[in-house]
């Protein structure tokens, strides 16, 4: 494995269209990833994670390309005022295989040999950030659950 | 410790040579520049090299005894670089379990109600 990258691949019981979409449109991103998310028709946008009652913390992102229904890839963290690109944001990409009456989905995300160090320097560091996981993580699965109960 | 430093760890971490290089110092506790050249394809001056990157972003440590350095892994650095990779991996693969859900779930529903399409 690349050391600073994140690999991984997941079989899916629906079409390729089917997965592109929930990878891909803002309203189904808010449910598996964060509170909020908007993008324009240019390809950026941006996506929000609450921080207790008020806050969100908003996060950049740019579609970097959008081939329906095999690929999807965008940079996300970048600051305000920098254009994407490689070494100040990191890169998903996601690929859509058929594979029998689904799907096989391929998701990598890149960037942390370039820019990742102070990210896990603050994730070492900062209780606020180690604690921020602890919520998220465990929030997840019980959703997860419910969505898979409910079929 | 400057941003630079802190920057440059992942390219660090990121050479296969230096990666067998802190397996065999995890391994062995300890090594010299001589000592780790015995068991990797390249020259003890390559290797001397390679420890200086390491040493750099303080992922190991020298101690001077007799003729040669003594290097030393960071555990500490070393986990915190793994920690984040792996809390990385984790939250995708609650993402992913997600994405598989809602899709498997429009799909049964496209499929139950085909009239709609």
């Amino acid at each position: 494995m690349e050391f600073g990258s994140i690999e991984r691949e997941i079989r899916i019981e629906a079409s390729p269209e089917v997965v592109f979409d929930v990878v891909s449109s803002p309203a189904h991103l808010k449910e598996w990833w964060s509170d909020e998310a908007e993008f324009g028709s240019d390809g950026e946008g941006r996506i929000g994670f609450r921080q207790g009652d008020a806050d969100i913390d908003w996060q950049r992102v740019t579609v970097v390309d959008a081939m329906p229904p095999r690929h999807f890839s965008f940079r996300w963290t970048h600051a305000e005022g920098e254009a994407a690109a490689r070494g100040n944001s990191y890169l998903v990409v996601f690929e859509l295989e058929p594979a029998g009456t689904g799907t096989l989905l391929k998701m990598t995300e890149t960037g942390f040999r370039e820019r990742g160090w102070a990210e896990a320097k603050v994730a070492a560091e900062h209780a606020d950030h180690v604690s921020g996981w602890d919520y998220f993580l465990p929030r997840l699965v019980p959703y997860a659950e419910k969505v898979g109960a409910g079929r | 410790m400057s941003t630079a430093v802190d920057d440059d760890l992942w390219s660090a971490i990121g050479d296969p040579t230096r990666r067998r290089m802190l397996d065999l110092l995890l391994s062995a506790g300890t090594g010299t520049a001589t000592s780790l050249s015995e068991h990797l394809p390249v020259t003890r001056q390559a290797v001397a090299k390679h420890l200086a990157v390491l040493d750099r972003v303080g992922l190991v440590h020298a101690a001077t005894a007799g003729r040669e350095k003594h290097f030393r892994v960071d555990e500490t650095q070393l986990a915190r670089a793994v920690a984040q990779l792996e809390e990385v991996g984790s939250s995708w693969d609650s993402r992913l379990q997600r994405i598989k859900r809602l899709a498997e779930t429009i799909e049964k529903q496209k499929q139950e109600t085909p009239n709609d399409q």
